[in-house]
């Protein structure tokens, strides 16, 4: 109740210190998460984060704050099944409530083939123990009263993806809450400092080039979505990535009536209600490349459109804000995470196309050990940055498809 | 006069009222309750800007009654507040403010048990109105396109003036404008007097007026988003893609209240509210009225409502004010070195450019301690902006921010989501200093008002909290849409295009049951006299092709026309195997890979001539493969023509050991399997309708694939079935079709392969030429061609079972692959399908285990076609 009522700051500013023995570029979830790992699990806390902008900025605060793991390879579920479990207690371990609501996710299929996809996953996801089902119009209806299952719809709902511990979470609370956790660690938080070089000597990176000065890292990690590609460029790492907007709205808030997450990829659109009753609506990604942020009308139109198939009786509720967040798309719809193959003490988790915030505190974990212990884990294996060399992708692309 | 129900009750209305303003005519006074504490909320600006007088109005929730158009027999309603409006029970929440101080949820309920149980309660009282159930009536929106050369947003004077200068110079000209009549701030700050040029406006025949419209986004390339309501009785609303070459933003500036103590008590209205009342509906909003500003404006305000016969019992200067007594309405206020009664106090709020719309294009929000306001600066090119949104003749009321802005737990500053000037002091003191981390930890500025009533005070309170100048503080970003749009007028007419073939009337005459595949319609299977079940359907669809004969519309594949000198070095570089060695009269199947050599569609390719190939795609894909080929075109200079001929081609297939027999009494050409073989095209007339005739078989039996003028479709399909009477023809659908194919492992592009699927391990090697020159994917292939680690094999169940397509192949309770297609075999008379499996299992009679309904059954893996492996019946 302290806490409540007093106004502890929840963090510091800091000069810039001329070397750390962790410099992390970009500091939205998976920075923050991994700085977290690192202090917490493995001593490192001579740790910087450096942002462009200020914090959460990034695709931490764009994003629709869907979490699941309900995904489709035996590599990409333990993965994001463990990040969930980390979400169901981060607010414990962090005394600070992210308001993660595990309402329940639901994809739907339209078609046939819609069908057979979601199985891959339900079987998948119950092999390894992950709480995921096929569910038919009947348990639908009960399960959304509010969604239209009637007749007339050009798309039927044959069936959905049904995934009880899935469901969303306040993104900018998860941020706050690991940059507090960090702050009180020791770890530093450098907002609005944009790094334009990494100096790379004898094939190891060596220090930061920021706008604030530069700064010598016994490791350099490239957490950022979005640029990940230019920063990698920085110090000679090309990346197989390729850079997307995608948008997303929100409108006025309503008293509740939908608490699960609705998914379709046929309609190329994903709707939930938030606690405070706000309805946020996600479109797939734009067909061009861009780094733009700026919503454009026909995806917007698109987004109404599709939200209007599954909840007609929305008509006359009004949309706020329109934005977009910039996605690193990889050729097979998985991550990079892994040291670079020819520059040392240069490690990335980048590549999270439009599946990066679910992600944050396994990644950050993991990424935390790998660059602690300097061997990579199992479970980040599959994502290392030199499968694209040896073309063993992981193909996730089925699940990770507008199904944020 | 009109009658609408409010709550149930008869309210009249007279003409020109909203909803509004009748209500307050009739007494109303507390018009929404707040979003946290439940606070009781009167009419504050009357122009649609604030939270203040949202209803739900004939079913639709958060309306604003300010500016909706009282009509006869509407039902509005009041929403988030039980039992009513005067009497609101969760109101006691204020009462305990001091449990929900800035971010309390953040702060509490850090136990997941806790808060599991604490946040349905949360969800509960959170939230405004309520939505209409799922089979409420829909509502007709529209969507326009319109261009002019030059846009004028808001018809206030300023916009009047640009749009008469520029309609003089000849220009066609839009004017949009959010008012039922033209004239902005005059028609309630000097009524009476329409400025001339409103009526020389009207004469210009080259100016269109789009009244009750807004713009609420300046998108890239000119294009305004407009919308306007109630266009024409059939349209609820209009949404309007107005492209334009030039833009004048002359939307003007709205007032913001001020910071003080309770000053969003009912009784509490910004000056052009009261003038709105007063000269737009004729209603006398109080009798004894305290004004708050200083100056001319408040003076004339003064003089206006005097006239109106109120007392103006008192002009306070803003910084003298402390704060507004009263607790479901307004009874007095208390100044420094007084107090005074009252039941209406009148807030001369400061006038803001409305700039979002700059904002958005591009333009840069630069601080103006002159003006108190952020003035929009570095427009785009196209763009201008005239009157009082570029800060012209705008004086402000206060010094802004506001000499003192007193924290206080009265003092709102947020309406939507009662945010108060304590909270934003507490949010700073805890670290959320930047104005957009401010927003997100307090929500002030996120709510339906979008940030018009609290954004100025809210960085004012951050930048003196922070020690930083305005300009330093900045603003947040701009968004569109900005007014809000309802999803409704985004959306536009509900139209789905439905993709029929020429033959689909065919198909419902003979009981077609559909099966949805893209945009288009196909048969899945048809009733029949005896059943309509759908597994007797096909197992008779079924046998009908695997005995007599079949037929099958397949329309919907793709199908293009590639001609030209280097046709084929086209196909050669875009295919993995090689098409400029295929002679006149051949077909060929083909495969396209992308440069990493993952399969993205196939199909065949006929060569009519040496330069003029005909291609068919699969139908799904037909969109994708013309634009492949176009890129790969590009910039080579290659003698090439595309042409789609989708739309203008039906196609049947016609298949069985008696298709021969069926086919030759329709036609003169001589379709023995000596002079017309297997894998050959010819041209010829089928049923006197000129016809490209293939001879493929995806089902496994003799057949030809003959392609007709979409217009002669009906006449082929009829034509056929005529002829095949006597051979006990039967049309099959698709379901039918996919168990045909499993027989003989014809893999389906896109449902057996996957986005990572290269033709290894597909076990289509021999599609891929990599002797070729170069091609797409060749370099990934050559590369991948010994390696594959996954495999697409056929298998048959050795147990009772069928599984579902997606199901799992499991190897010691671990997924090590899926089954893509499976189903029960008549011929087999067990289940068979195909199925990815680790390399190691792939072998031919490799067991593996493929979960049914959750249980792992043994099946053998298989790479033989189950049926005539030899393709003896199709070179028949």
């Amino acid at each position: 109740m302290t806490q409540l009522f007093g106004n502890n700051r929840m963090w510091r500013s800091h000069e810039l210190k001329k070397s750390y023995d962790v410099v992390i570029i970009g500091a939205g979830v998976h920075g923050l998460a991994t700085a977290y790992y690192l202090g917490k699990e493995h001593g490192v806390r001579r740790v910087a984060l450096l942002d462009k902008g200020y914090l959460g900025s990034g695709s931490s605060g764009r994003n629709t704050a869907i979490i699941r793991s309900n995904y489709r390879t035996p590599e990409g579920i333990p993965f994001y099944d463990a990040s969930v479990k980390l979400y169901e207690d981060l607010s414990r371990e962090l005394g600070w409530n992210v308001l993660f609501s595990q309402c329940g996710h639901l994809t739907l299929a339209h078609t046939d083939s819609g069908v057979a996809g979601l199985r891959v996953r339900a079987e998948n996801n119950q092999l390894l123990g992950v709480d995921s089902r096929l569910i038919y119009p009947e348990e639908i209806r009960r399960l959304v009263p509010s969604m239209y299952l009637g007749a007339g719809q050009r798309y039927p709902i044959l069936a959905a993806l049904y995934h009880p511990p899935g469901g969303i979470i306040r993104h900018d609370a998860v941020v706050w809450g690991y940059a507090r956790a960090c702050d009180r660690m020791g770890i530093e938080i450098h907002p609005f400092t944009e790094v334009t070089a990494i100096r790379v000597e004898n094939g190891a990176a060596r220090s930061v080039v920021t706008t604030r000065g530069e700064i010598a890292a016994g490791a350099v990690l490239n957490a950022t979505a979005g640029w990940a590609s230019t920063i990698s460029a920085m110090a000679g790492v090309p990346l197989q990535i390729v850079s997307h907007p995608l948008q997303a709205c929100v409108t006025e808030p309503l008293k509740p009536f939908l608490d699960k997450v609705i998914v379709s990829a046929t309609l190329h659109v994903y709707v939930n209600q938030t606690d405070k009753g706000e309805l946020v609506i996600g479109a797939e990604i734009d067909p061009y490349q861009s780094y733009s942020t700026k919503g454009t009308l026909p995806t917007l139109e698109q987004m109404a459109t599709y939200t209007l198939e599954l909840f007609p009786q929305l008509h006359g509720v009004r949309v706020l804000r329109q934005w977009a967040g910039v996605c690193d798309m990889t050729p097979d719809f998985a991550p990079i995470i892994g040291a670079a193959e020819d520059v040392s003490n240069f490690y990335m988790d980048v590549g999270w196309g439009t599946y990066g915030f679910k992600a944050g505190p396994a990644a950050g974990k993991y990424t935390a050990e790998m660059i602690a212990t300097g061997k990579t884990p199992k479970i980040i294996e599959p994502f290392s940055p030199s499968r694209f060399r040896t073309a063993r992708l992981v193909g996730e692309k089925a699940a990770a498809a507008v199904s944020h | 006069m009109s009658r609408f129900f409010f709550d149930g009750e008869p309210i009249e209305a007279q003409p020109g009222d909203t909803v509004a303003s009748a209500l307050y005519r009739a007494g109303r006074r507390i018009f929404t309750r707040s979003f946290k504490y439940h606070r009781p909320r009167g009419l504050l600006c009357l122009s649609g800007h604030c939270p203040n007088c949202m209803m739900n109005v004939d079913g639709v929730p958060n309306v604003r009654a300010c500016v909706t158009p009282a009509r006869e027999g509407m039902r509005v309603r009041h929403q988030n507040a039980w039992p009513s409006l005067e009497q609101d029970w969760l109101s006691a929440a204020q009462h305990f403010d001091s449990l929900m101080p800035v971010g309390w949820y953040y702060k509490t309920l850090t136990h997941p048990s806790a808060w599991h149980v604490a946040e349905p309660w949360i969800r509960k009282v959170a939230g405004l109105g309520d939505p209409p159930p799922p089979d409420a009536p829909p509502r007709e929106y529209e969507h326009a396109f319109l261009q002019a050369e030059v846009a004028v947003v808001g018809g206030g004077p300023s916009g009047i003036a640009a749009a008469f200068e520029a309609a003089s110079g000849g220009a066609q000209v839009i004017l949009i404008d959010d008012q039922p009549e033209p004239g902005g701030h005059l028609r309630y700050t000097r009524p009476g007097e329409a400025p001339a040029s409103i009526a020389q406006l009207r004469g210009q025949p080259n100016v269109e007026l789009l009244a009750r419209a807004y713009c609420f986004g300046l998108y890239e390339g000119g294009l305004l988003g407009v919308l306007q309501a109630d266009p024409h009785p059939g349209a609820h609303e209009r949404l309007v893609h107005l492209r334009a070459k030039r833009v004048v933003v002359a939307t003007g500036a709205y007032e913001v209240p001020l910071l003080f103590e309770n000053n969003d008590l009912p009784g509490i209205l910004l000056s052009g509210g009261a003038r709105r009342l007063l000269f737009l509906h004729r209603i006398v909003p109080g009798r004894r009225c305290v004004i708050v500003g200083i100056g001319a404006r408040a003076e004339d305000l003064a003089s206006d409502l005097r006239g109106a016969g109120i007392e103006i019992v008192s002009l306070i200067s803003p910084d003298e004010v402390l704060g507004a007594v009263g607790s479901t309405r307004v009874e007095g206020l208390r100044f420094r070195g007084g107090s005074v009664t009252c039941d209406l106090i009148v807030v001369c709020g400061p006038l803001l450019p409305d700039a979002g719309l700059l904002s958005q294009a591009g333009a840069r929000l630069a601080w103006s301690a002159a003006h108190g306001a952020f003035l929009p600066a570095d427009l785009p090119p196209h763009v201008t902006a005239v009157g009082r949104v570029t800060g012209s003749g705008l004086e402000p009321a206060v010094p802004l921010p506001p000499g003192e802005v007193r924290a206080g737990k009265r003092h709102f500053v947020c309406l939507c989501s009662d945010v108060t000037s304590q909270d934003l002091v507490d949010g700073i003191s805890e670290g959320f200093e930047h104005i957009e981390t401010l927003k997100r930890y307090t929500t002030a500025t996120m709510g339906p008002c979008q940030g018009r009533m609290c954004q100025l005070p809210a960085i004012g309170i951050c930048a003196r909290e922070t020690g930083r100048t305005m300009g330093e503080t900045g603003t947040t970003t701009a968004r569109p849409p900005s007014p809000s749009v309802t999803l409704g007028a985004l959306a536009g007419p509900r139209h789905h295009p439905v993709r029929r073939t020429p033959m689909h009337y065919q198909h419902e005459a003979l009981g077609a049951v559909w099966l949805d595949m893209g945009a288009w319609k196909r048969p899945r299977y048809y009733r029949t006299a005896e059943s309509s079940e759908e597994r007797r359907c096909v197992q008779g669809e079924y046998q009908a092709v695997r005995e007599r004969a079949g037929m099958i519309d397949v329309s919907t594949l793709g199908k293009l026309e590639v001609r030209g000198r280097d046709a084929g070095r086209l196909l050669d570089k875009v295919y993995t195997n090689r098409f400029s060695d295929l002679r006149p009269g051949r077909v060929r199947y083909c495969v396209i890979c992308d440069d990493a050599g993952i399969m993205l569609d196939d199909g065949t390719i006929s060569s009519i001539a040496d330069d003029h190939y005909f291609l068919t795609t699969t139908t799904g894909n037909l969109e994708f493969v013309e634009q492949w080929l176009e890129w790969w075109l590009a910039g080579t200079g290659w003698d090439v023509h595309i042409t789609n001929l989708t739309g203008g081609l039906a196609a049947v297939n016609l298949a069985g050991p008696q298709a021969r027999d069926v086919l030759a009494g329709l036609t003169g050409l001589d379709v023995s399997a000596k002079a017309f073989p297997y894998m050959a095209c010819r041209q010829a007339l089928v049923a006197d309708i000129p016809a490209i005739l293939l001879r493929i078989g995806f089902v496994g039996e003799t057949g030809w694939e003959i392609h007709v003028p979409a217009e002669s479709g009906e006449d082929l399909w009829k034509a056929l079935l005529e002829a095949g009477k006597a051979f006990g023809i039967r049309a099959f659908g698709v379901e039918a079709q996919r168990l045909l194919r499993l027989e003989k492992q014809h893999v389906i592009v896109g449902v057996d392969t996957d986005a990572l699927t290269s033709p290894y391990e597909a076990d289509m090697a021999w599609v891929v030429k990599l002797e070729k020159n170069d091609f797409i994917g060749k370099a990934a292939l050559s590369r991948a061609a010994g390696d594959p680690r996954e495999q697409l094999v056929g298998f048959v169940m050795q147990e009772d079972g069928v599984p579902d397509d997606g199901s799992a192949v499991v190897m010691d309770g671990r997924p090590a692959g899926r089954v893509t297609s499976s189903r029960f075999s008549p011929r087999e008379g067990r289940a068979i399908g195909l199925a990815w499996v680790p390399a190691g299992l792939a072998g031919e009679g490799a067991e593996i285990r493929v979960r049914v309904q959750g249980r792992p059954l043994l099946a053998r893996v298989t790479r033989r076609p189950f049926y005539d492996p030899e393709g003896a019946r199709l070179r028949m």
